[in-house]
Formats: structure tokens, C-alpha cells, sequence
């Protein structure tokens, strides 16, 4: 019973570990835009558009979001602190509004590097990325 | 009536068609349940012919549980062709099939949507006919915690033909979203055993809804002329009878939990015909909180409809007050396994049970997947 009990523990302490190991490899989630896009986005503005609920930045001009791929470190990251959802409500929440006519969700266009090129020759673009991965090609807006 | 279903259907695919070429921006995505159920009244007599009460999972279907294991109810699916032609134009069709109707497909949406600027939207066609808080993603069952949320808050007009102008905006940390509509919805259901077309004329609605980041409140009202003709019967030229319907509903999520409510009326200008309807008003609450991946919950749900003039003399209620505990698995990213457990009983009136018996006294349990593709 006794070492039934220690086997639990050093699993879950193993299994914690992981956890904030895999955590640790991913710093941080910055939002980008093309270089030439001047607005300051607020973090309620990013959320809105992540969201569905803004279709333009702050100037007028047409705001489209792209997402990372299903399963990314950066998209969980995204989604969980930026948009403040787990994958479940995520999907839930876009299930509500793409069966119902009132929004799609952001187009999924692949890894980092493949948004970081997207958004880099398109100034309608939002896109984000592991902060570790911008460079001169595009204008980091927020760092998470 | 089903070429009645297929000319927005076919109006869809031939603008689809005609800017296929263009490579219009072409989405598809689609959803099913699979849900297996039965009510444990077996040798129970509750109706007043004798015989044990059913439950009626799907009020637009009229399919109900009983005593034998039934996957029918609860199991629809459905597949969303939408494409986006740009400029702020779409159209979209939305094709659906329920098990209570052996999985004939119907057209469930099919509108064309046109951004006019940044916060309106002008939406032509048919669409879900918005009376609760759940009408919209009635179908979509992965986007919600029960299998089916409370009958008590579910009718069988479903279906909206007509325009809708929408508005999306914010105000501070709040988002707003109101919607107008008008049109005509029509339907064929089973009362007391007899096929009947029912619906609406000259519906014209409103819907007010508005969320932070933890709370959504939405309020709604709607006025229609309602019609009911069983064919054979000594209704079928009766005058249309004009209905008032109103709803209130609220959503707060704090943390991993979670606590849904809504409150909604109609009322009948005349009592409906030999049915006798007057006044109805049903209500619910429910509360869950998420474990990881296992969300349990629990609900509480009541229903009343006053009937006036029933079996020609009759003034009273008919009504109900159910229990739902259940709970949610999200065990794969694209998909939920649920099982839950109704208890009902029937609060109607003595006046009432001895002409219908208690058919609202009735526990069904009920378990199945929800899956999004």
C-alpha cells in the first residue's frame, strides 16, 4: 500500500515535471503584423479580431487573422492566454458561430515560419508566433 | 413541402456553381450526434388510456424515448457548404437530417450574407428561428454541456424564411449583438397522435444579446400570427391566432465552472382551438464545472402551459418540473461523450390528469457522442 502510494507520487511528480518542462521550452507568443501597418493594437483588440468580433484595425483597414495549426505549442499558448479559452471552449465557441452564420474562424495556415511569411507580404494580416522566431520581416504589436 | 425545402437549397448550389470558377473561397464543415436512450417507465401506467409516458427528446420531430432502447431521438447530423465571394458576400446551405425523421435531409439553413459595413450584416433566407438562448446551435450538440438542452425551452416552429439585419458592436469591455428578423415558418409535427402543419405568418422579432468575458446576457421577443391545421379535422379553416413570445437568458462562467438560466413566455391572443392552449412559460438552470476533461452537471427545468376552455370546460395548468444530472467527456479534441439522467414529474392540475393522466411523469436516460468535422 505504502509503495503504491510513493509509485503515485513520483508519477505525478515525474508527470508535473514534464509539464513545466515542455511549458519552459515555449517563451513567449508574440502577435505580428506586416512592417508597414502603424496601429497599436490594444489586447482587447487583438482578442476581438482573434474572435470574430472586429473585422478591421483601429485605422479603418480590413483585419484578417490566421491561425497557427491544430496542435501548435504557440496556438495553445494563443488560445489560452490571449484568448483565455482551453481548446475545448475554443472549439465550442467557434462551433456556435460558424453552424450559425455569425463568423468563421481564422483560416489555419501552418507553422510559424508559414505565418511569419504570410504576414510579412500581406498588410491585412494578424498572425502570431514564438517570440523567439520574429525578425525585421514583420512588426511584433504584443508579446505575451 | 419538400420542393418548398429545396428551392433555397438549389438557389444556394447554383450561385455556388456559377462562381465556382472564380475560386470563390469554399468551406465545408459538419457535425453529428449519436445518442442511444430509454425512458425506465416500463410497466408503469401513467396515461389515462393506460400504458407508460414517453419522452419527447425532439419537439420540430415530435421523437420520443420509451421503454425499448432507441437511437434515434438525439442522432441527427449535419454538413455546412459555405462559400465566401468576397467583399463582405456569402452564401451559405446547411443540410441536416434527424433521426425522428429517418435521417431525410432537410435543409436546416440556406442564406446569402452581405457585410454592409463593419457592424451590420443583412442575412436572406432560411434560417433557425432564434426563440431561445440554444435555437441557433440547437443541432450542434458538441457546443454545449447536455445532450439536448431542456425540452422545456424548445418548440416545433424551428425554422425562419425570411431577412435578418444584424448588428455587431462593443462598448467598453462589453460585446453587443442585436438581431431583427421577419418572415414565415412552417412545419409538420404529430399532436396526440394526428400529423399537423403548424407555424408562423408575419413573424417579426428582435434579439438583444450582449458578453464580457465572463457573463452573456440575451433578451428576445418576437409577435407572429400562429397557425395550426390538422388536415381531417374540423380545424383545418380556422383563423390564424396571434402569439407574443419573450425570453430572457443568462450565462456566467467563473473559473472552471459555469451557470446557465433563461425564462421564457408565449401567450396566445385566443386559446388555440380544441388544443386549448393559453399562457406557457417554461424555465431552467443549470450549473457545471469542468474536472479536465469531464464536465458534470446538473439542471433544474420547469415547464407550465395554462389551458382554457379544454375539453370544452376546463380551466387549468398542465405541467412539469424535471431533474437532469449528467456529465460531459471530452475525450478527443473533435469529440464528446455524454451520458445523462432526466427525472420529470407531471404538476399538472387533478382536472387536467383525469382527462390526460400524468404523461409528463417520465425518467429517461440517455448517453452518446457529439463529434465536429
Amino acid at each position: 500500500m505504502k509503495s503504491m502510494t510513493f509509485k503515485r507520487f513520483v508519477a505525478a511528480s515525474l508527470a508535473g515535471i514534464s509539464l513545466i518542462a515542455s511549458a519552459s521550452v515555449f517563451s513567449a507568443v508574440a502577435v505580428i503584423v506586416h512592417p508597414n501597418n502603424a496601429n497599436t493594437l490594444s489586447e482587447s483588440d487583438i482578442t476581438r479580431i482573434f474572435l470574430g468580433k472586429k473585422k478591421s484595425f483601429p485605422d479603418g483597414a480590413d483585419a484578417i487573422p490566421v491561425d497557427q495549426k491544430e496542435g501548435s505549442a504557440a496556438r495553445s499558448a494563443f488560445v489560452g492566454t490571449v484568448l483565455k479559452k482551453n481548446d475545448q471552449q475554443i472549439k465550442a465557441y467557434w462551433a456556435q458561430l460558424l453552424f450559425t452564420g455569425k463568423g468563421t474562424p481564422p483560416k489555419e495556415v501552418g507553422a510559424g515560419a508559414d505565418v511569419k511569411k504570410l504576414v510579412s507580404e500581406n498588410p491585412a494580416l494578424i498572425g502570431y508566433i514564438d517570440a523567439a522566431e520574429a525578425d525585421g520581416s514583420v512588426k511584433v504589436v504584443h508579446q505575451f | 413541402m419538400k420542393t418548398k425545402l429545396l428551392t433555397p437549397c438549389l438557389l444556394a448550389a447554383s450561385i455556388m456553381a456559377a462562381t465556382g470558377t472564380q475560386a470563390a473561397d469554399i468551406r465545408f464543415n459538419g457535425f453529428a450526434s449519436v445518442v442511444g436512450g430509454m425512458t425506465t417507465s416500463e410497466g408503469v401506467d401513467n396515461l389515462a388510456g393506460g400504458g407508460p409516458s414517453v419522452f419527447t427528446a425532439d419537439a420540430p420531430t415530435q421523437a420520443r424515448y420509451d421503454d425499448d432502447l432507441s437511437f434515434k431521438p438525439d442522432t441527427n447530423f449535419g454538413l455546412q457548404v459555405s462559400a465566401n465571394l468576397g467583399d463582405g458576400l456569402s452564401v451559405t446551405g446547411q443540410f441536416t437530417g434527424a433521426g425522428g425523421e429517418d435521417f431525410d435531409a432537410t435543409v436546416s439553413w440556406a442564406y446569402i450574407s452581405y457585410d454592409l459595413n463593419d457592424s451590420w450584416t443583412l442575412l436572406a433566407g432560411r434560417q433557425r428561428m432564434p426563440f431561445f438562448f440554444y435555437s441557433d446551435f440547437l443541432d450542434v450538440g458538441y457546443a454545449y454541456h447536455w445532450i439536448r438542452p431542456p425540452v422545456e425551452t424548445n418548440v416545433s416552429v424551428d425554422s425562419l424564411d425570411g431577412a435578418q439585419l444584424r448588428y455587431q458592436g462593443s462598448m467598453g469591455s462589453w460585446d453587443t449583438r442585436v438581431q431583427i428578423y421577419g418572415g414565415t415558418s412552417d412545419a409538420t409535427t404529430t399532436l396526440s397522435g394526428v400529423s399537423v402543419d403548424l407555424g408562423l405568418e408575419d413573424a417579426v422579432g428582435a434579439v438583444f444579446y450582449m458578453n464580457n468575458d465572463w457573463l452573456q446576457l440575451r433578451a428576445t421577443h418576437m409577435v407572429a400570427d400562429f397557425f395550426l391545421e390538422a388536415p381531417g379535422s374540423n380545424q383545418t379553416d380556422s383563423d390564424p391566432v396571434g402569439v407574443d413570445f419573450s425570453g430572457i437568458a443568462a450565462h456566467g462562467t467563473f473559473g472552471d465552472g459555469f451557470v446557465v438560466a433563461e425564462y421564457v413566455s408565449y401567450t396566445f391572443d385566443d386559446p388555440v382551438y380544441a388544443a386549448a392552449w393559453d399562457k406557457y412559460e417554461g424555465a431552467y438552470i443549470s450549473a457545471g464545472y469542468r474536472f479536465g476533461d469531464v464536465t458534470p452537471h446538473i439542471t433544474y427545468s420547469t415547464a407550465d402551459q395554462s389551458l382554457i376552455g379544454f375539453a370544452g370546460s376546463i380551466d387549468g395548468d398542465e405541467g412539469s418540473e424535471a431533474i437532469t444530472v449528467g456529465a460531459r467527456w471530452d475525450f478527443h479534441p473533435q469529440a464528446a461523450f455524454k451520458v445523462e439522467y432526466t427525472t420529470r414529474s407531471d404538476e399538472s392540475d387533478a382536472a387536467v390528469k383525469a382527462i390526460k393522466g400524468e404523461p409528463r411523469e417520465v425518467d429517461v436516460v440517455t448517453f452518446g457522442f457529439d463529434v465536429l468535422f
